[in-house]
């Protein structure tokens, strides 16, 4: 730990702190473009029959009709002091809203990438030990299959196969281990895709390395040479895919647990969005943008104990946003 | 429907004793089937039922919810109302045992049960009772606590006179009171909830009402389950059954997903399903499963004309309009025979609702002849035309009925038949309030789906006078409605004014005001043969405290 | 946001040079798209059905030598629907595609050509952007701007600036510091033909596959905002909005399956050939 590297940590975590604060804001800017607000949308219900002058009356007493500015300010001063916030939908704190329905959506974001990666790892594999010919071909179209499936059918042909046909899991139990298995591999199948896809490439490229082909000469089994010589160099661009993925993992949810019925944090941006229930919205992208910079911050980090080759904090300015894989990315 | 004769009949002979303004109604009502009472002990105590919703609503702040389409079913089964409405619209007593009003309708006095509480102990007295009328009438709307849209805005207070008696003041002649006590949006609940904040009261663990259930556990946009209150005694009579619920827990369960909700009751996974998709119904029935379509009272689903707009200022494109849809053939294609052809502008269920279907008939030919009076001619392209513009119509598809969609393009095939052109948007909830409005510039025809109690207030909703809707946009300038409105307002009896909603509802129809599509079923339940006995109220609830459950049939 | 640089998913990927003639999958794959582009630029050619009005007679009949694809709730023929709904779905994606490669671009072209503290400030709105995952941002963004395909398409755009301009001012900088390009500075060249003549051309070939990429990538996230209802309404008949309404109908299964089928396939030949471009290149 040299004093050079204390100031580059503390430069990162301020640069982290304002990606946070300005998500914050660039929600709250989003939203309040929108017309309207959850309380009027919920009054105009035409079942309620309130009049435009009711609606009026109502909207102002709870301060909705305050210059936009003002909202912001009072907004932004409550996410400071650690205050989300009422729901306008609900009337209830955000936080207790939060903090209800977090580990159901954690639960099913560790075990999708768990899954994801147990499954690239396969996969990619397969592409390094199968004959060249049959078994690779098919094996190195998975990744680029998996990413033109269309998520919510995964999720609808999971359930009707294994939910109502086999009868695993009670599609109205969706917290029960087989429906979260099922929930996740729905939601693993695209980001295991895109680590397949990095990890087949990086493979592919130490393969071709010189060590390797000593190695391989040397009668080394392909399993231990897989291991041993090809995964752990490889792994370096999978951690930062990773890093990339894990906010995919959240967006993932909003269609997954609608489809299994989950009761998460994807279900809840899915209602906050219909009824524009802005403090929940906002809460739900800081979170979102506070894993996504922690996760990044934990990959720079993670680096040098899985590469020698790489020296952390070389001459470089730590600034080359373009370096991480630009694959493809599925909902 | 027959099958809940047998459940209802009791209540009829009941209502000859309630001393209530209703007398007229509860005569006609004894002369409807012969009675039959269901003996409670030969009914099966206990088991567990899971009733899968598409939504659990927003808040559960109860002023708020009440009314909700879904938080409704649980309010109906945790909260108590001072009267019952069944699904024929008759009132009958329940908290409130009997009640008076004096001639001029302006001052009730309502005798209450003794003996109801509320589940935090709370006693149901006069004082309850007051503290609810008054957040109806005024909510807390500082905190967020909207008001009850239809409890009479005529209010002025109410007293105890003693601790089970309550009388309430009026400004003005409000007969429709006593039906409305019986809205879904008239729940009883404890004062000691009233009086929390608003931030507590959305806490629905956290609200008391003296119903047969209460709330054992509950998530957000997840569940809520609600489990039998052991010494509750005072079930309206109406229903047969005034003891405690067999049922043991009722589960609701958010599965948003329709064909999932469906899919589960098939598979034996769950007990009813809410709002199915109406193409799915006649396999469900072929199959054993108990499907029931209860229409609520109200308006029929159908479009209010924007008569501002221009072509639909002309009768004759009103008529056109009126004529030119095929009502059959909306339900052998998007319903099924459980659908009722509209026979007026409200639910033909309704108390004063009459026959007017001979106006509804569909006749291409004239309404081809009166748009070739009006002067729109047919195109090449068979769109017609009149100075250079075509014959539109936008149908803003309405978000609150599940089928609108598919109904919005049925009728634009049926009407490009004979020379419209038909533009469908279809809006978020959202957006549709913010956009859609009644007599809105861009909006000609605005597509209703909204239930009342008491047919009295519909020539209230329908034009501008007190506060009124105007759903036609026709401000002052139709005489005839508004002389109709009037006399509908200060008729002193049930019979007086029967004959004033006949001609207001041939009126409306003949002028091509309203445009009905189909009576409106805006509830479907998916149930399976193992459970029975439940009672659909007058909006169409079902409620599950007189249901049993038998092990077989699983 | 990191310490280190490593190469782009782009050129990891196997360099090994192609025959002339693309392999039979990737032909395969542009038969699909061409025939999909058809579908979507003359939809009549294909069908005599018409989309919009059907037979409600016919209605939820199965797959047959009439009906491809069967018919829907309406009595509508599917296949016609999917044919006409292509035009919609492919332009929509096209149009999200655009946007980001526009968007996306210019803000990669401008920070890393100008660099200093524009660079600065616009790596931190990037930074935003790509703290807020892809789908989240997308649904915010139409729910803000309104419920329709168009909309849904360029939220979808939005939500991939961030990917494009991050990759784009990589390959700014790289060229910019390239050997030819400072020579051609020290020679005298302008900023602009600089620019023009070997920045943007350079930057270009690693955007353009990436550009194919999203082109599928944008198909799905389109569908999947309109399988949350954030899209056109019916009568459309985009792809991702049939699969959505064909949901309710699990009875009648051809009504998820032949437009979900037909997206895969599409979106399966765009990247086989966004993958054949990268390896050619």
């Amino acid at each position: 730990m040299n004093s050079a590297y204390l100031t580059y940590a503390g430069k990162r975590l301020a640069q982290a702190a304002i990606v946070i604060l300005l998500a914050y804001v660039f929600t709250f800017v989003v939203v309040s473009i929108l017309p309207g607000d959850p309380i009027t949308s919920v009054l105009r219900n035409p079942q309620n029959g309130f009049s435009e002058e009711e609606i009026a009356q109502i909207v102002a007493a709870q301060g909705l009709d305050r210059p936009v500015l003002e909202q912001l300010w009072s907004s932004l001063s409550g996410f400071l002091t650690g205050d989300l916030g009422l729901s306008m939908r609900s009337h209830r704190p955000v936080t207790t809203m939060i903090a209800e329905v977090l580990p159901s959506t954690l639960i099913l974001a560790t075990s999708a990438l768990f899954l994801a990666l147990v499954l690239a790892v396969v996969v990619a594999y397969g592409t390094q030990v199968l004959p060249k010919r049959y078994g690779q071909g098919l094996l190195r179209a998975f990744p680029s299959l998996f990413l033109s499936v269309p998520n919510f059918v995964i999720g609808l042909v999971l359930i009707h196969l294994f939910g109502f046909q086999l009868g695993l899991f009670r599609v109205i139990n969706p917290d029960s281990a087989w429906a979260t298995f099922f929930a996740a591999v729905t939601l693993a199948i695209p980001i295991s895709a895109q680590i397949a896809e990095v990890l087949i490439a990086s493979l592919d490229h130490e393969a071709d390395q010189d060590y390797i082909a000593v190695a391989r000469g040397r009668g080394l089994r392909p399993f231990r040479l897989f291991t041993r010589h090809l995964l752990k160099p490889s792994s370096l661009p999978v951690v930062t895919v990773i890093a990339l993925t894990i906010g995919e993992l959240l967006g993932g949810s909003l269609i997954t647990e609608t489809v299994f019925g989950r009761t998460g944090i994807g279900s809840h941006v899915q209602r906050s969005v219909s009824t524009q229930d802005l403090p929940v919205l906002q809460a739900v992208v800081s979170l979102a943008a506070v894993v996504f910079v922690l996760a990044n911050l934990i990959a720079d980090l993670v680096y040098p104990l899985l590469d020698p080759r790489v020296k952390l904090l070389g001459a470089r300015t730590p600034r080359s946003p373009a370096s991480k894989p630009a694959g493809a990315s599925a909902p | 429907m027959t099958d809940r004769a047998s459940l209802l009949s009791p209540t009829r002979r009941r209502l000859l004793r309630a001393t209530s303004a209703f007398t007229a109604l509860a005569l006609l009502a004894t002369l409807a089937g012969p009675a039959a009472t269901l003996a409670d002990d030969a009914k099966k105590e206990g088991g567990d039922i899971t009733f899968l919703i598409d939504s659990l609503g927003d808040t559960w702040i109860p002023n708020n919810s009440a009314i909700s389409s879904f938080q409704g079913h649980i309010w109906g089964h945790v909260a108590d109302k001072l009267v019952y409405v069944d699904a024929q619209g008759q009132a009958s007593p329940w908290i409130a045992e009997r009640w008076e009003q004096n001639a001029t309708a302006t001052e009730f006095t309502l005798h209450l049960k003794q003996g109801v509480t509320f589940s935090d102990g709370t006693p149901v007295d006069a004082t309850a009772v007051i503290a609810n009328l008054d957040i109806w009438s005024a909510g807390r709307k500082k905190e967020g606590i909207n008001p009850i849209f239809l409890f009479p805005k005529t209010y002025e207070r109410a007293e105890a006179v003693d601790a089970a008696t309550v009388k309430v003041f009026f400004k003005k002649p409000t007969l429709g009171l006593i039906p409305t006590l019986g809205y879904h949006g008239s729940i009883l609940i404890s004062p000691k909830t009233i009086a929390q904040p608003a931030t507590e009261q959305a806490d629905l663990s956290k609200s008391s009402g003296s119903g047969p259930y209460i709330v054992e556990s509950w998530k957000e946009g997840d569940h809520v389950t609600l489990t039998k209150r052991k010494d509750y005694n005072w079930g309206p009579a109406a229903v047969g059954h005034t003891g405690p619920a067999f049922l043991d827990t009722i589960t609701y369960k958010l599965v948003s997903e329709p064909s999932l909700r469906i899919a589960s009751v098939q598979s034996g996974q769950a007990d009813v399903a809410y709002n199915a998709s109406p193409q799915e119904l006649s396999s469900l029935k072929d199959e054993g499963f108990t499907v029931a379509t209860p229409r609520y009272l109200g308006f029929v689903n159908g479009l209010a004309i924007n008569t501002k707009l221009a072509p639909y200022d002309d009768v004759k494109v009103r008529q056109a309009l009126q004529a030119g849809i095929n009502r059959q053939e909306i339900i052998d294609t998007v319903y099924t025979p459980d659908w009722k052809l509209a026979t007026s502008f409200i639910q033909s269920n309704v108390p004063g609702a009459t026959d007017h279907s001979d106006l509804l008939v569909y006749n291409p030919e004239k309404a081809e002849k009166l748009l070739d009076e009006a002067g729109w001619v047919k195109g090449a392209d068979g769109v017609r035309t009149k100075d250079g513009k075509p014959l539109l119509l936008t149908l803003h598809s309405n978000p609150y009925l599940a089928a609108s969609k598919s109904i919005d393009e049925l009728i634009s095939q049926q009407l490009g038949k004979i020379g419209w052109k038909v533009v469908i948007r279809a809006y978020d909830v959202v957006t549709f309030g913010e956009k859609v409005k009644f007599g809105g510039v861009a909006v000609p025809a605005y597509e209703v789906t909204r239930s009342f109690i008491d047919a009295g207030t519909v020539a209230g909703i329908l034009t501008n006078a007190n506060n009124g809707e105007n759903w036609f946009a026709l401000d002052e300038r139709d005489t005839v409605i508004n002389d109709l409105r009037d006399k509908i307002a200060s008729a002193d009896t049930l019979d007086a004014r029967a004959p004033l909603l006949d001609a207001l509802q041939k009126y409306v129809l003949e002028q091509g005001y309203f445009i009905p599509r189909t009576e409106i079923v805006q509830r479907i339940y998916v149930q399976s043969p193992a459970l029975k006995g439940e009672v659909y109220n007058g909006v169409a609830y079902a409620s599950y405290y007189t249901a049993t459950k038998s092990e077989v049939g699983q | 946001m990191t310490l280190l640089s490593t190469a782009t998913a782009a050129h990891l990927a196997p360099t090994r040079r192609r025959a002339a003639l693309p392999p039979l999958p990737v032909v395969l794959s542009l038969v699909f798209v061409a025939l999909v582009i058809a579908w979507s630029l003359v939809p009549g050619l294909f069908t005599g059905h018409d989309p919009i009005a059907g037979v409600p007679a016919d209605k939820l009949l199965g797959p047959s030598l009439a009906h491809w694809f069967g018919t829907d709730h309406l009595g509508r023929d599917l296949f016609a629907r999917v044919v006409f709904g292509s035009a919609s779905s492919v332009t929509s994606a096209l149009i999200a595609v655009v946007i980001g490669v526009l968007a996306g671009g210019l803000i990669g072209l401008v920070a890393g050509f100008l660099g200093g503290w524009v660079d600065t400030v616009l790596a931190r709105f990037v930074d935003v952007l790509l703290a807020i995952p892809k789908f989240l941002l997308a649904v915010i963004v139409v729910t803000a701007i309104g419920f329709d395909t168009i909309n849904a398409a360029i939220a979808t755009g939005v939500s991939a600036v961030a990917v494009f301009a991050r990759v784009m001012r990589s390959e700014v900088i790289k060229t910019r510091e390239a050997t030819f390009v400072e020579a051609s500075f020290l020679s005298g060249g302008s900023r602009w033909h600089i620019l023009l003549r070997h920045v943007l051309p350079n930057a270009s070939r690693s955007v353009l596959p990436l550009g194919v990429l999203h082109f599928g990538d944008s198909i799905l996230v389109i569908a999947s905002l309109a399988f949350l209802s954030y899209g056109d309404p019916p009568p459309a008949s985009d792809w991702g909005l049939l699969i959505s309404i064909g949901k309710d109908y699990p009875k009648w299964p051809w009504l998820v399956y032949a437009p979900a089928l037909v997206t895969i396939a599409t979106v399966l030949s765009v990247n086989r050939i966004s993958r054949w471009l990268r390896t050619t290149d």
